[in-house]
């Protein structure tokens, strides 16, 4: 009698420890969001620079009004992409080196708004097509110099007709580096040619061609070439071309 | 009958137990009574304030925050003033660092204390006269706006509460409070500091604010709204219209007169130091310099910070003596000046590019000390910094590269191209890796090691990365037995009369430039600009047509080196993200040639190539995320 009083005693005990146990069992994100950033003039996609160009911001409104954003970084290449996501409607824009989505007037209306309403689930793409601040063109392909140094010809227009957005140029690079992640961020300035001033303003519109920097570049290797291009507007984002490898014996 | 009255006495004596109250303020928890209602407790109150006034001092660093002890990633290492081992890029101030308070937080604590003092101080006011109400008053509405301006500078617009703000008296939804305009901000600061001046007494005990402190901290604030609208691109505008960042361009105006006219209130009040200064004579000139910051009755003094040892301290000395003079915590060398803030000053052989010149026709010049390239540097250059071979603490501090044992037929080529970051060839060099040497035998028999004292060493970054050493601030007798961390006790000088001239200068340069004719501005900036040259013991300006901005900016720069203004500065001129685009620093190498036993130096880029990029989101900081969590209504600065 006390032998069974004690094992149920026991098994009670057990029981009641382990009931208290919570389950977190809302499924882990696995929503995906991907889409691209294009030039709305080119069909292309839009080359921005990692970490600090091109972003997706999302705002979830199934729960609140008035939530706090949450970003995605684009690729450099203008994609983007993320794969750990919860279902939700959010209001999705972009923000960088283009028109503003979103726009505000100097008295809090807004006055253009361009974001997009979505139900993020399962895996979903929302493209944008914007106008770029800037469009820089290849003039043929860099050239590798007899003397060791590599000339790059490209040609840049403004990406919009909008006069509000066509604030004066203020810097444009050719950037060398190392290897393809190449932008205002990560290049290396022993090599790179810049225009600055009245000669990045009145680059617009024509063919440039620029040369690398401090003579012969050292051999057996490989540079990547990138024409960035900026006008003074908010945060000054660069427009780019695509990136170019050009090989030194 | 003798026992009634026992009886009767005992009962009464309960009666006095029973007067009693056991409703009494517990007595270890000071009350607004014990605080408010006698001076010496609102000293205490005050003294607490000052000392946590968001002032960038000697216990400031972007890399730590306000008000620590431990700088050794220097704010002058961020802006190219200087190089340090442990600071090698631009950075926004970090926004927690160790879990401490963010500055955000910081100020918002301050100016509640300030508000408290504002609303109960007048409850004791019969206890005290009015000028001593007023004074009080004046000193609180003064704390606030410094709270203010160290908050607007960093984000902009900032939620404005000027009055004590009470939980649960006061609902959460109520207590989210908005950002207001960056406009708005500036202006209540310009009035609080208005109403500092108007309160304030014209003297004060040192380290509290008098009014011309109150008129001399409007020019700065004022001078920073005129910038930020005439050169900030950045906007952002909340929902119901207000500019949380930026400024109308059509308000620089505005702005820089009442900048202008703040600093005009200090003219014959304050001077500047010239007590050892004698015409004609760049010693006496060069030490003039250097005692301006350590003499308590310095006339140029507006508003300092003092330390005293054992309370109240700092590292100041231990964390930047040149190594040599290393004290025993093993610090030393933090501020290493480049050589782009040298190339600044006058007094030294130039190329026509500004740059300094050490070579002619493509051969390096020899000098028999390294001392004879600055023979005729500018004072001013010599009292801010160490140059190699000067003399600190009666020692020849002495700052070389290597020693090289090449011929020098026909002179010395350049050891490396121009714009070369690589390491110099081991060709015909000796160098040192550490100040563990192997001396090297000279031709005359005598033994010279490859590095000097201070440096440079290849292997560690402990000696004069820069080739140079600072000299401003660090105490010119303390012996190397009390260079220590937490043993310095100078005074900081935040705001001293020489930057309200050139508070002025810049505001007068600003207006003629705005096309504003009401007064002379050009000539006005002209005259401040050259009483602080003539100081200096720098080249005269022959005319006010020689003033551009360039050279404004420039005096900046020289005058308030490494007393970490010029960080800011260089963001309210929208400048940063120019200068500092993949930038690498210029650093002065001296080397001894065996051949012709002499020096020569090589200028170069920083061969340790740090770079230094300021991103233009950096304008506005970011706003730290958990004060968003807490008060939703904040709108997060653009890019973040």
């Amino acid at each position: 009698m006390k032998k069974l009083f004690y094992s149920i005693a026991l098994s009670v005990l057990v029981a009641a420890g382990s009931s208290c146990k919570k389950v977190d069992n809302y499924a882990a994100p696995n929503v995906t969001l991907k889409g691209t950033v294009t030039d709305a003039g080119t069909g292309k996609s839009l080359q921005t620079e990692q970490g600090s160009g091109t972003r997706i911001k999302l705002l979830e409104i199934s729960w609140s009004d008035n939530p706090t954003p949450f970003y995605i970084s684009s690729y450099q290449d203008g994609t983007y992409q993320n794969t750990k996501l919860f279902a939700g409607k959010n209001v999705i824009s972009a923000e960088g080196a283009f028109v503003p989505l979103v726009q505000v007037d100097n008295t809090g209306k807004t006055i253009v708004d361009k974001s997009q309403t979505v139900d993020v689930k399962d895996v979903t793409t929302v493209n944008f097509s914007v106008e770029p601040f800037l469009r820089i063109e290849w003039v043929g392909d860099p050239v590798l110099n007899a003397d060791g140094t590599i000339t790059t010809s490209f040609k840049i227009t403004r990406g919009t007709a909008d006069p509000n957005f066509q604030q004066n140029v203020s810097d444009v690079a050719v950037f060398v580096n190392s290897n393809n992640y190449v932008g205002n961020n990560n290049y290396d300035n022993r090599y790179t040619p810049k225009l600055g001033g009245d000669d990045a303003n009145n680059a617009v519109g024509k063919t440039i061609s620029l040369t690398t920097l401090g003579g012969k570049l050292p051999g057996k290797r490989s540079y990547f070439i990138r024409v960035g291009a900026k006008m003074s507007y908010g945060l000054n984002y660069y427009n780019y071309t695509d990136v170019k490898e050009v090989k030194v014996p | 009958m003798k026992k009634y009255s026992y009886m009767i006495l005992a009962f009464l004596l309960c009666c006095t137990a029973a007067c009693k109250k056991l409703d009494t303020l517990p007595p270890n928890i000071i009350t607004d009574q014990d605080v408010f209602a006698n001076s010496a407790g609102i000293t205490a109150y005050m003294a607490r304030m000052y000392a946590e006034l968001p002032i960038e001092d000697f216990r400031y660093s972007p890399a730590r925050g306000l008000n620590f002890f431990w700088i050794i990633a220097p704010t002058s290492a961020t802006t190219g003033e200087a190089l340090s081992r442990d600071q090698s890029n631009s950075m926004q101030e970090n926004l927690i660092f160790d879990d401490r308070p963010t500055t955000w937080s910081f100020c918002y604590k301050t100016i509640r204390d300030a508000n408290y003092l504002s609303e109960t101080l007048p409850k004791y006011a019969s206890n005290y006269t009015t000028e001593q109400i007023n004074a009080w008053l004046g000193e609180a509405r003064f704390i606030r706006a410094v709270c203010y301006f160290a908050l607007v500078k960093r984000y902009g617009g900032v939620p404005y509460v000027d009055k004590v703000l009470n939980y649960p008296e006061q609902s959460v939804d109520e207590l989210k409070i908005p950002r207001s305009s960056e406009e708005k901000i500036y202006d209540l600061i310009s009035s609080d500091f208005d109403y500092a001046y108007a309160n304030l007494p014209e003297s004060n005990q040192a380290g509290r604010a008098n009014k011309y402190a109150a008129a001399g901290f409007k020019s700065r604030a004022m001078l920073y709204a005129g910038s930020v609208a005439k050169y900030n691109q950045v906007s952002l505008v909340d929902g119901s219209g207000n500019r949380l960042c930026g400024i109308p361009a059509a308000k620089a105006v505005t702005y820089f007169k009442a900048a202008y006219d703040a600093a005009a209130l200090l003219e014959g009040r304050y001077s500047l130091y010239k007590k050892a200064w004698v015409a004609g004579d760049k010693t006496a000139q060069y030490q003039n310099y250097i005692n301006l910051f350590f003499d308590a009755s310095s006339p140029e003094n507006i508003f300092v910070r003092q330390y005293h040892y054992p309370e109240s301290v700092h590292g100041y000395d231990a964390y930047n003596v040149p190594r040599q003079l290393m004290g025993a915590n093993g610090y030393s060398s933090e501020v290493n000046p480049t050589l782009n803030f040298v190339e600044m000053f006058d007094g030294i052989p130039k190329n026509a590019d500004g740059t300094i010149k050490t070579t002619t026709n493509g051969k390096y010049d020899l000098y028999t000390n390294t001392m004879d390239l600055f023979a005729n540097a500018e004072p001013r250059l010599r009292a801010t910094v160490v140059l190699p071979g000067d003399v600190m603490k009666g020692v020849s501090i002495e700052i070389r590269r290597g020693i090289y044992t090449g011929s020098s037929v026909g002179g010395i080529s350049p050891l490396l191209p121009a714009g070369s970051t690589a390491h110099y060839p081991t060709a015909n060099i000796v160098e040192a890796a550490n100040a563990n040497q192997t001396p090297v035998k000279l031709p005359d028999g005598t033994t010279m090691n490859p590095a000097g004292l201070s440096g440079y060493f290849t292997g560690d970054g402990t000696c004069s990365v820069s080739g140079f050493a600072i000299r401003k601030y660090i105490v010119p007798d303390k012996p190397t037995s009390e260079v220590l961390e937490n043993r310095s006790d100078q005074t900081w000088i935040e705001l001293r009369y020489a930057e309200v001239m050139l508070n002025r200068a810049e505001a007068a340069f600003e207006l003629s430039s705005l096309g504003q004719g009401d007064k002379n501005y050009l000539q006005d900036a002209f005259t401040q600009i050259n009483q602080i040259r003539e100081r200096a013991g720098a080249d005269l300006l022959t005319g006010s047509g020689a003033l551009t901005v360039d050279v404004v900016r420039k005096e900046r720069k020289k005058e308030l080196g490494f007393e970490n203004k010029q960080y800011w500065d260089m963001r309210r001129w929208r400048v940063a993200d120019k200068e500092q685009n993949s930038t690498i620093y210029r650093t002065l190498m001296p080397f001894y040639s065996i051949a012709d036993g002499k020096y020569f130096l090589d200028a170069r880029l920083d061969e340790r190539n740090s770079r230094y990029t300021f991103d233009p989101r950096w304008y506005y900081e970011q706003i730290p995320d958990p004060e968003i969590q807490k008060s939703q209504n904040l709108i997060q600065n653009p890019g973040y």
